[in-house]
């Protein structure tokens, strides 16, 4: 009884979700993106650069991701599956290129092209990484946070991750430009909330009840920006200066109230476009660039509408 | 004697439930049927470099949900076996590559300390009284701590030692089977799942984990030291899962101090898969490691298969439901 | 008059068992109907039937000439069926007035509960009854004999025309056995049909007007309850006479005094205990429920610790902690409630046997020899006549009696030589209980030390070579076995309340 229902549910789920895997033909370009998380709106932002590109180029892609970017295991075995399925070539964000170094020059051998996106992968195997400068976007961060305080004060940082390289870029990016270009501003203390809105909320909370005096806080992802927000809520602090990371409904409308600066937003569309695009390249045999710029903006209540900024922002 | 004789007559399908036989012929069969089904639908899903993948994911779930069913069969339960990994993991970083030590000297590091936090929580449990949730709860996160304490917050990689990552990804099959290169990772999940097999069906130590569990009263009122054989098996179960650090860190070529969080529900859900009762005194090894390979087939296959993130997530959590209420349904029909 | 139940030809199969043969069963208003029978005849198969826990495969039920089939517990409850099942079904953290009323507790409106209609209907019950209990009392803290009462009010809620009572007077004492006849007798008054389901022939005769006996999932007979003897009830319920020797006190003279408790005190519930046993001697001990004999018991065996006291054992002093301590002075003490401290259910005989001795078992690594466990095992199978399909049968599958034969089994193994029997014949049968006697002679022949607590004078009586009499946590005398004490004496001491316990002497 459990065995025939058992097959029954695992397939009816599968064929209803994925009708295009009974048609793959050996002659699709089937190109899997295997990225560093899923849930977020960042990552499907990514995921829906990287369709509209297949769809532009008449190619089938997957996009998967752990659950939370501590699993680096569980996306070595998603990488594993990936290469089971005969790739034309691959999208891979690693969450530890160390980690997946075996599987990536399996793919090598195999002549699988890998692009790495995001954060990318610390080898020479990829032939090409799409991603953004956070080192550059923090720093440009911490230039607004000095330009709306006024040059000198405290100010803080909410980062979202402690081991990995956006985290730690973001955090170093912010400390650094203000250490060499701000004298008269110091950083008094960075705290992690791992990118969980009620993490970051309560660290928020702490950061401000230790440091009453505060004249600014930049939070490094979208779910720490809006933990800030939330925290300086909930205690009603007044003529804080919050800068943000990324989009997201709640963060454009905390931009748009006002109760947020501005935020430094990537182009998670143009991430997925862009790795799709030079995989399909890769594919054909073209020359694609080693290191594909992303790029990344400042955006604040002037021009959160603008068309260009609009069009990289997510909801 | 001959009533003896009547009574056997009388419940002919006793024998069979009760010696288990039922249900791992069950979850095999649910198995063969999830390979076979996958197989059917997709032809790149039955090639020896996938099944490779899937054993080598099974492993280090699978070592954790060994260890998670000795605690399960006392009626206990130990949420820690993730971060108690990750945390043998990084003790296995900071001997072999902070101190330089020597392989083998680390990986006993590891499972000694996995073993010694084991014996904390089975302190907790044992002499403190605190109930087995709440105390691994506590040790869960105390363990994911220090992690990060011990670790400075960043990964340590095994660059420096030699033959480390040897330890999961190399094959010794695969040497003498140069058609099989089945991962040493894969080898010492089996190892250990035949030893604890060992272990609970044919040591003392193994009966007592099943008496606890069926009933600790009566065993502590058998003139038996329940407090000192339940330490014991929380020190076992938290030494296994010091093998499973090695093997994670080994696979990964470091110890991810940040890993750890969740890995607990997915070992106790293998073991859930595999027949063993949440309530204690009843479970194999063998169950659990068909369970862990369930999982591992299932979400292997259905990345395959290219089916949606959202509804792999669907499919497992209702794999899990059925897969207990099968078990329930069978025990009500055998009463 | 007409009859309340009539059941027919019922027939019911579990699989691979033919548990009820063409069985019938009927039930008149005001009437007591006794029904009987060995574990596993089938008893409580057939009420279950009636209170709609199993569904009948053949045969008619009719309620007051209505033919019905009550497919769920709920469905009989509205036909005015109600049962008070023998393990009890409380919620332990509820109070016991929301414990009666579970399911349908009077409600105000927008669905807020009536706490104050529900303690007030509580106690109306509890005053119909003469139970003197505040229906605020949270369930779990009640003795099982308070518990019982709570279940019977419980039942009478219901307004039930047919109250169905499995074996209602296990865990009472006679006091409270008296208190709950004066109830059915009442509720008989009323025109109520009681099904009765109990081993005590002596409350038969007391209470039941019919008998009917069944054996082996079939109907034997049914008689009238005044002018049946017990031999013939107990014949045809085991289907062969079952003869009851006289007891022999034997002549111990200077045998060795294997135990020796002096000052034994804990807590309020055991003050100043002194007695001694020696070997080769049965001593019982009686009293009402709460006297203290199982605390006593418990205490001596290390299960809670003392507060001060002096055990000797085979004239040597000995620290006793934990059950550990115990064991190793060759003390064993088998529980009156064998499912929750005696044996591992989900276990098989074999381990149950070998759980207080796996050391004998195991090498030096900790590796068991089955083997060896099980040649010891069906060793002690044969010696104690345990009836079993084989060693490896988990023990929840056997009767009580052969239950309590596995434990026994377990502290013979341990080579413990002073055995405390707490209730040895709780739940077992008719049949087996003469057999569980036999053994425990024969274990005192052989030289054991045997201390039976017992609930059932006639047991007491039967088994004693002296009895040991406790009141209040006091021992308020030690009598002689044999026919020269009569069950007026022990009831004497079992009623001596120390002038200072009176005042405090509650509950």
């Amino acid at each position: 009884m459990f065995s025939r229902r058992f097959i029954l549910g695992a397939l009816s789920a599968a064929t209803l979700a994925a009708p295009a895997s009974m048609a793959s033909a050996a002659d699709e370009v089937y190109i899997p993106l295997v990225s560093k998380g899923f849930q977020h709106q960042f990552w499907q932002a990514v995921k829906s650069g990287a369709q509209q590109a297949a769809d532009e180029y008449g190619v089938r892609i997957t996009f998967e991701g752990p659950d939370n970017e501590t699993m680096v295991d569980r996306q070595i075995d998603m990488l594993a599956a990936a290469l089971a399925n005969n790739p034309k070539a691959i999208g891979f964000a690693a969450l530890d290129s160390q980690a997946a170094i075996p599987l990536l020059k399996q793919a090598n051998d195999a002549g699988i092209p890998i692009i790495a996106f995001d954060s990318g992968v610390d080898s020479d195997i990829p032939v090409s990484t799409a991603t953004t400068d956070n080192l550059a976007a923090a720093g440009l961060a911490a230039d607004k946070m000095a330009e709306k305080i006024g040059g000198k004060g405290k100010v803080a940082v909410v980062a979202h991750d402690q081991t990995s390289r956006t985290g730690i870029d973001r955090r170093d990016g912010f400390v650094n430009r203000m250490a060499e270009k701000y004298p008269d501003i110091e950083v008094v203390t960075v705290q992690y909330g791992q990118g969980d809105h009620l993490k970051s909320t309560e660290v928020t909370k702490a950061i401000l009840t230790a440091n009453p005096d505060l004249n600014g806080i930049f939070g490094t992802n979208e779910g720490s920006a809006i933990g800030v927000v939330n925290g300086v809520q909930e205690l009603g602090t007044e003529g804080l200066v919050i800068i943000g990371y990324d989009s997201g409904k709640a963060q454009k409308d905390a931009i748009k109230s006002g109760l947020m600066a501005g935020a430094i937003t990537q182009n998670p569309v143009g991430i997925g476009y862009e790795t799709v695009k030079a995989a399909i390249s890769a594919v054909n045999g073209e020359d694609v660039p080693a290191l594909i710029d992303t790029g990344f903006y400042y955006y604040d209540a002037s021009n959160i509408d603008d068309p260009k900024i609009a069009a990289v922002l997510y909801d | 004697m001959t009533t003896a004789t009547d009574i056997e007559k009388k419940k002919p399908l006793a024998g069979l439930a009760d010696s288990g036989a039922y249900q791992k012929l069950l979850a095999f069969a649910s198995l063969i049927a999830l390979l076979i089904g996958f197989s059917v639908v997709s032809p790149n899903f039955m090639q020896t470099s996938n099944m490779i993948a899937i054993l080598q994911a099974t492993s280090v779930n699978g070592v954790l949900a060994v260890a998670a069913t000795l605690v399960i069969i006392t009626g206990g339960i130990d949420l820690s076996v993730g971060t108690l990994m990750t945390f043998c993991a990084v003790i296995a970083g900071v001997v072999l590559t902070y101190l330089g030590m020597p392989l083998l000297l680390g990986v006993t590091a590891a499972i000694a300390a996995g073993a010694l936090c084991g014996l904390c929580s089975g302190t907790f449990v044992a002499k403190m009284k605190i109930p087995p949730f709440i105390a691994t709860l506590g040790m869960m996160l105390i363990l994911k701590g220090l992690s990060l304490v011990i670790s400075g917050t960043r990964p340590i990689y095994f660059n420096d030692t030699p033959g480390f990552d040897q330890i999961s990804r190399g094959s010794l099959i695969g040497e003498v089977f140069p058609a099989l290169p089945i991962p040493n990772g894969v080898l010492i999940l089996f190892l250990v799942a035949m030893a604890a097999s060992y272990i609970l069906g044919r040591t003392v130590l193994g009966r007592y984990t099943f008496a606890l569990g069926s009933n600790e009263e009566a065993v502590r009122l058998s003139g038996v030291n329940t407090d000192i054989w339940k330490m014991r098996i929380y020190a076992l179960a938290g030494g296994i899962c010091g093998i499973g650090g090695i093997l994670i860190a080994s696979r990964l070529n470091s110890a991810q101090p940040a890993l750890g969080l969740g890995y607990e529900l997915e070992a106790i859900a293998a073991v859930v898969i595999g027949g063993t009762s949440l309530s204690g005194g009843r479970g194999t090894i063998l169950g659990t490691l068909i369970g862990a390979l369930i999982m591992a087939v299932l979400t292997n296959g259905l990345r395959v298969l290219s089916v949606a993130q959202e509804w792999q997530t669907v499919v497992t959590g209702a794999i899990i439901i059925l897969a207990v209420y099968a078990d329930m349904a069978r025990r009500k029909k055998a009463g | 008059m007409s009859k309340l139940v009539d059941m027919t030809g019922i027939e019911k199969y579990f699989p691979g068992v033919h548990a009820l043969k063409a069985v019938q069963f009927d039930l008149v208003p005001g009437e007591v109907h006794a029904l009987m029978g060995e574990n596993g005849a089938g008893k409580s198969t057939l009420m279950k039937i009636l209170s709609g826990i199993y569904q009948r495969d053949g045969g008619t039920l009719k309620i007051e000439g209505q033919e019905v089939s009550p497919t769920t517990p709920r469905e009989a409850q509205n036909l005015g069926i109600g049962i008070i099942h023998q393990e009890l079904s409380l919620m332990n953290d509820l109070t016991v007035a929301q414990n009666i009323f579970i399911g349908r507790e009077p409600r105000k409106r927008f669905g807020r509960l009536d706490e104050a209609a529900l303690n007030a209907q509580t106690a109306e019950i509890f005053t119909s009854m003469n139970l003197n209990l505040d229906p605020k009392t949270l369930a779990g803290s009640l003795t099982i004999a308070k518990q019982q009462m709570v279940e019977i009010a419980k039942a009478l809620s219901h307004r039930s025309k047919v109250l169905v009572m499995d074996e209602p007077t296990a865990a009472l004492n006679d006091a409270e056995i008296a208190e709950l006849f004066v109830i059915i007798r009442r509720l008989k008054s009323e025109g109520v049909g009681i099904v009765y389901i109990s081993h005590k022939m002596d409350e038969l005769k007391q209470i039941a007007d019919r008998v009917t006996v069944m054996r082996d999932g079939e109907y034997v007979g049914t008689v009238n309850a005044a002018d049946s003897p017990v031999s013939k009830i107990i014949a045809m319920m085991v289907g062969r006479e079952v003869k009851e020797e006289p007891l022999q006190v034997p002549d111990l003279g200077a045998a060795e005094v294997a135990l020796q408790v002096s000052g034994l005190t804990r807590n309020k519930e055991i003050h100043d205990v002194s007695f001694s046993v020696q070997k080769g001697e049965i001593l019982g001990f009686a009293g009402l429920m709460g006297a203290g004999r199982t605390e006593v018991a418990r205490a001596i065996f290390g299960a809670d610790p003392k507060d001060s006291g002096n055990i000797r054992v085979h004239g040597k002093t000995v620290s006793i902690r934990s059950p550990k301590d115990a064991v190793k002075a060759g003390i064993g003490y088998l529980s009156e409630d064998r499912k929750h401290f005696g044996l591992a259910t989900g276990m098989n005989v074999r381990d149950n046997i070998a759980l207080a001795s796996m050391d004998l078992f195991a090498s030096k690594g900790g590796v068991l020899s089955d083997g060896e466990m099980a040649s010891t095992a069906q060793q002690y199978i044969q010696q104690l006549g345990i009836r079993t399909p084989s060693d490896r049968q988990e023990v929840r599958l056997l009767s009580g009696g052969n239950q309590q034969k596995v434990v026994i089994a377990k502290w013979l193994l341990r080579d413990c030589d002073i055995l405390i029997f707490d209730e040895p014949t709780r739940g077992i049968d008719v049949g087996a209980k003469s057999e569980i006697y036999k053994l425990l002679e024969d274990l005192a022949e052989q030289g054991k030390t045997i201390i039976v607590i017992s609930s059932e004078l006639p047991e007491i009586m039967r088994l004693s070579h002296r009895i040991a009499v406790m009141c209040e946590g006091r021992l308020t005398g030690i009598l002689p076995g044999g026919k020269d004490t009569t069950q007026e004496d022990i009831m004497h001491l079992a009623t001596q309340r120390a002038a200072a316990m009176q005042v405090t002497g509650t509950v």
